[in-house]
């Protein structure tokens, strides 16, 4: 539906028209509520509270309170999958041109249904200027929000509920992209937000913030400066700019001054000793290039220096840095890393936040949503409607400009239950649960792309089965289809788009495309059928390792466990047996085990340990449901409780934090 | 053995200090070499050298004992890219026949080292450019009349006075600034104890860079002329631009400025404003910043007497009173700002006192 400008003309720039496909920019705006919006200098950013209606997969037990053995239970399932209807809460945001605004609100007033709504919180420094416009198209009332609340509450969200939101920028390493733990306590920290001047915000608690300095040296100086000296007008084609040029031939160097290094004081001869100090003495001419390298390198260093002063003064070593003038762009963001590492002597890094444009947004939606308490749930990024971190730089593959950088969205989902940490983890900060990190290996990563690339087609034709008494599975699974397609070809490209790379994030991301289309869980059927027949199974698994001698029974015990983790979904050969043949023995996994060594063999250590005492406790990571844990584990840990250890099993999801059972 | 200089070779100036005795006797009139003599007359009865070299006599120190000789000291400056047209002289004067130690300080004194011996036949004596700087500001604090001085009301021009402070009493600590080309903040605990806490790029030879850049001057007395007469508010985004007043909750005054060249992202106001209102802005864009980073280093150093030196402060008024009243205020009356007579002179002189030194 395309939409032109209204005839209203609050400034010159108001008037672009936009095609709006429905269901890609604004979604689920018909049960819409609680709205926000953000109005920065040339960015807008509306935040709206919305739910979703979809299907979930439940499992039902049956009463086996029965004496009834497992073998005589023949045909009949040991539970029940039942297919409901749920309503999850979600959180949209999206981010435009300014000059879109009027089309947009346009667009929302059309499709918004619920009129219980009646305010609208604002903040940003356009707020002010596009009050009335946004009061007479949504006939809601702009309640004004004070800009750094907003800001902080924005960054203290993302903080505690998006995994790998903060990184660290490193530009000549093999990934740019360093992504941060989430820490489980995330104050106290600094904020940098670099706007048109610069906010220098300590952050204690939640509700605890003060701005303890601050610069009037920007990116408003930057852009003004730099359009003075090179004539050019954008924000963009300046950096573009800086990109390329070099600043040694504008500024004066340490060497231009001594010749060389400053060696009694640790003073390197390319350090910086004066910016734009060449430019009184020399006659020639500045290319655009180089004076805006020089304007870019001069103020991040300026920012940098004053936010380490800072930094020192209240002995904080988490530095965050936000606003326009980051905005994803590397080049700045290499700066500002190089200057915190100069000036702190690489005590302390420089932290970016992938989703800093979003802030102000989120800030100014909490603030309106209080009642609803958004802070004691949990809530996880949808990667379905996330248009994820877009590198700005000049370079753009043509997957990403096809893309548009005109529409940027965020979609948050609130989990059904709150995320905490596993409490047996020592540190919970430093541990990452992901064996291999896809962002950085890159030959991994190939690897795994192309897998889930060609188990796709399996996949669909999975979802279509689970759902074969709906007419539009076969359309639903076609769009399916092309969205996780084009998920992976941007992972592909963009490795770091939704945080750090890992097989874990391309499953989830799997999973939220299904759910997009109403496939909650196509495998619930043939993991059903799997549990079935493992646990028809397991009594003549358990009775014939019973018959071995001590040592061949731990043997037998171990081959079992390592058999079961052959049968892993995502792996592509696993897959293609499973298509061909359903009966797949566990014998002939078994049998189908390398002979020793084993990549990781530790079984002479274990077998040695097993000679001993009993183990107190032992802690087990398994998946819910699959012969591997029926055949594998189940066995292996029974030994382990016959000896009269205590056993616990912690089922994995979303990483290290768990929902504890 | 004479003569006595002391050579401070900066990014942009070359400082040059002359020591002048005033008691020769007969005798030793008879017996100076004529090279020494003619270097003598040449310095003394001029205040211009060549088309560049001035001698500040406004900052003579007369009636000086310096090691057993009364003499007066003078000042004299040169900008740097003219030093091959000093060590021509050099070597025309035959200043390498006098067989004297020549003591140099500054970056200059490392990269031109060479170049004094193939073109002049002088052999250097380099020294560290904070050692001298500090030697140099001590020893002028105590020997010259009311060196120290700071403002009282800079910001008010019908009440602004110059007081004289007396820092000869009790020196330490002090932070000390100098602003050059380029900026080093040091925090010095006593005369043989100090530290580099850190620098900025952003210093003198940024500003007069960028506004050459932007106005098409060619020096800094014409830089700082344009400055005089511009209204940086026309350049700069202030608070109250943006919030409609000040900005309370976060004690941000609307007369602020919350972004330095901010109304410049606008090409209407970039075609409004003049040549003398871009000088304007860039000089207090550039002095604001060394404020603010000093005041900081002085809340993390614990010393709440900074002094400022360097020759961007030359004929700089606007600077200073800007310093004082940007760092009374921020700091809300702990810090304190002061200034010293022979600005840019005190590496050369901490040079010339390195004459004394044995080895």
């Amino acid at each position: 539906m395309a939409l032109s400008g209204g005839t209203d003309r609050v400034s010159h720039s108001m008037d672009k028209s936009i095609t709006l496909p429905p269901d890609e920019i604004f979604r689920n705006l018909e049960n819409a509520k609680r709205f926000a919006i953000d109005i920065g200098g040339s960015l807008t950013k509306l935040a709206y509270y919305s739910t979703v209606q979809h299907k979930v997969a439940k499992v039902r037990s049956f009463d086996h309170s029965a004496n009834v053995s497992l073998q005589e239970t023949d045909g009949d399932h040991l539970y029940e999958i039942s297919v409901q209807e749920e309503i999850t809460a979600r959180l949209h945001f999206i981010k435009f041109e300014n000059a879109y605004i009027e089309t947009c609100l346009d667009f929302i007033k059309d499709h918004l249904v619920n009129t219980e709504t009646k305010v609208i919180k604002a903040t940003g420094g356009g707020a002010y200027k596009f009050k009335d416009l946004i009061e007479k198209k949504l006939k809601l009332k702009v309640d004004k929000e004070d800009e750094m609340t907003c800001l902080i509450k924005g960054c203290n969200f993302v903080l505690k509920n998006i995994p790998h939101e903060a990184f660290v920028y490193a530009k000549h390493a093999d990934s740019e992209f360093r992504f941060q733990n989430t820490h489980p306590d995330i104050f106290p920290y600094l904020l940098v937000n670099i706007g048109s001047g610069v906010s220098i915000i300590k952050v204690e608690s939640e509700d605890r913030f003060e701005r303890i300095g601050g610069s009037s040296i920007g990116g408003g100086t930057f852009w003004g400066l730099g359009a003075l000296l090179t004539k050019t007008k954008r924000f963009d084609e300046l950096l573009n700019l800086a990109s390329k040029g070099h600043h040694t031939n504008v500024d004066m160097l340490v060497k231009d001054i001594y010749g060389g290094a400053y060696g009694s004081l640790g003073l390197t001869g390319d350090l910086i000793a004066s910016s734009f100090g060449k430019s009184a003495t020399t006659n020639k001419e500045f290319s655009k290039e180089d004076m805006a390298k020089s304007l870019l390198h001069m103020i991040s260093n300026d920012i940098g220096q004053l936010a380490c002063l800072y930094a020192k003064l209240h002995n904080l070593n988490r530095v965050y840095f936000g606003g326009f003038f980051i905005r994803g762009h590397p080049v700045t963001m290499h700066t500002i890393t190089y200057s915190i590492n100069f000036f702190t002597k690489g005590e302390v890094q420089a932290l970016f936040l992938r989703h800093e444009g979003y802030l102000g947004a989120i800030g100014a939606f909490l603030k309106g949503a209080e009642e609803d308490n958004p802070n004691q749930y949990s809530w996880g990024e949808n990667y379905a409607g996330s248009s994820g971190l877009m590198s700005v730089s000049p370079e753009m593959n043509p997957v990403q400009r096809a893309r548009s950088g005109t529409f940027d969205m965020l979609e948050m989902d609130r989990l059904e239950r709150q995320l905490v940490n596993l409490p047996l983890l020592q540190d919970p900060s430093s541990y990452i649960p992901d064996t291999v990190d896809l962002s950085e290996d890159a030959l991994a990563r190939e690897y795994w792309l192309y897998c889930f690339e060609e188990a796709l087609d399996g996949v669909v034709k999975r979802a279509v089965a689970s759902q074969r008494d709906q007419p539009e599975a076969v359309e639903r699974a076609e769009k399916f289809r092309q969205k996780y397609c084009h998920k992976l070809q941007t992972l592909r490209h963009q490795p770091f788009a939704y945080g750090s790379l890992t097989v874990r994030s391309l499953l989830d991301t799997r999973e939220h495309c299904l759910n997009e289309f109403n496939f909650p869980d196509p495998y619930s059927k043939i993991k059903q059928k799997e549990n079935d027949m493992a646990l028809k199974y397991y009594q003549k698994v358990v009775r014939s390792v019973e018959e071995l001698n001590w040592e061949q029974r731990q043997f037998t015990l171990v081959k079992g466990l390592l058999a079961g983790n052959v049968f892993d979904w995502g792996a592509k050969a696993v897959s293609d047996v499973l298509e061909s043949d359903p009966e797949f023995g566990f014998e002939q996994a078994k049998q189908q085990l390398q002979e020793r060594p084993w990549l990781v063999d530790a079984y002479n250590q274990w077998i040695e340990r097993l000679k001993g005492p009993p183990h107190k406790c032992a802690l087990f990571f398994v998946d819910n449901s699959g012969i591997d844990i029926i055949l594998g584990v189940f066995p292996f840990v029974r030994e382990l409780l016959i000896r009269g250890t205590e056993v616990r099993q912690q089922y994995y999801w979303l990483g290290p934090r768990y929902m504890f059972y | 053995a004479f003569p006595w200089f002391g050579l401070d070779i900066g990014g942009t100036l070359v400082k040059l200090i002359y020591f002048e005795p005033k008691d020769i006797t007969a005798e030793e009139e008879l017996e100076e070499v004529e090279s020494l003599k003619s270097i003598r007359r040449y310095l003394t009865s001029h205040t211009a050298y060549g088309k560049t070299g001035i001698r500040d006599v406004h900052l003579e120190l007369s009636d000086l004992t310096l090691w057993g000789r009364k003499g007066s000291l003078h000042f004299i400056r040169f900008p740097t890219h003219e030093l091959p047209s000093f060590l021509q002289m050099g070597r025309d004067k035959h200043f390498s026949s006098l067989h004297t130690t020549l003591c140099a300080t500054g970056g200059g004194a490392f990269k031109f080292e060479d170049d004094f011996r193939t073109m002049a036949n002088l052999l250097l004596v380099k020294l560290d450019e904070l050692d001298c700087l500090i030697n140099g500001v001590l020893y002028v604090v105590s020997s010259g009349p009311s060196e120290c001085y700071y403002f009282v009301n800079p910001t008010d021009p019908e009440r602004c006075e110059q007081k004289a402070y007396n820092l000869e009493s009790c020196p330490f600590p002090l932070l000390l600034v100098n602003i050059g080309s380029g900026v080093s903040i040091l925090a010095v605990y006593s005369k043989d104890n100090y530290k580099r806490v850190t620098g900025t790029s952003l210093g003198g030879g940024t500003f007069l860079g960028l506004c050459c850049l932007l106005t098409g001057c060619s020096t800094f007395e014409e830089a700082l002329a344009m400055a005089s007469e511009g209204e940086s508010t026309r350049v700069d985004k202030l608070v109250k631009d943006i919030y409609g007043g000040g900005y309370e909750r976060f004690g941000l005054p609307g007369w602020a400025v919350a972004s330095s060249f901010g109304n410049m992202m606008s090409k209407e106001k970039r075609d409004s404003v003049t040549k003398e209102d871009l000088a304007r802005a860039t000089l207090v864009t550039i002095t604001n910043n060394i404020g603010s980073i000093t005041r900081m280093c002085a809340h993390n150093e614990n010393i709440e007497r900074v002094v400022f030196v360097g020759n961007f402060l030359r004929v700089n008024t606007l600077s200073m009173k800007l310093l004082a009243y940007a760092l009374d205020y921020w700091s809300k009356g702990q810090l304190k700002a002061l200034f010293l007579r022979h600005e840019g002179y005190f590496g050369a002189v901490g040079a010339l006192l390195e004459l004394s030194n044995p080895s």
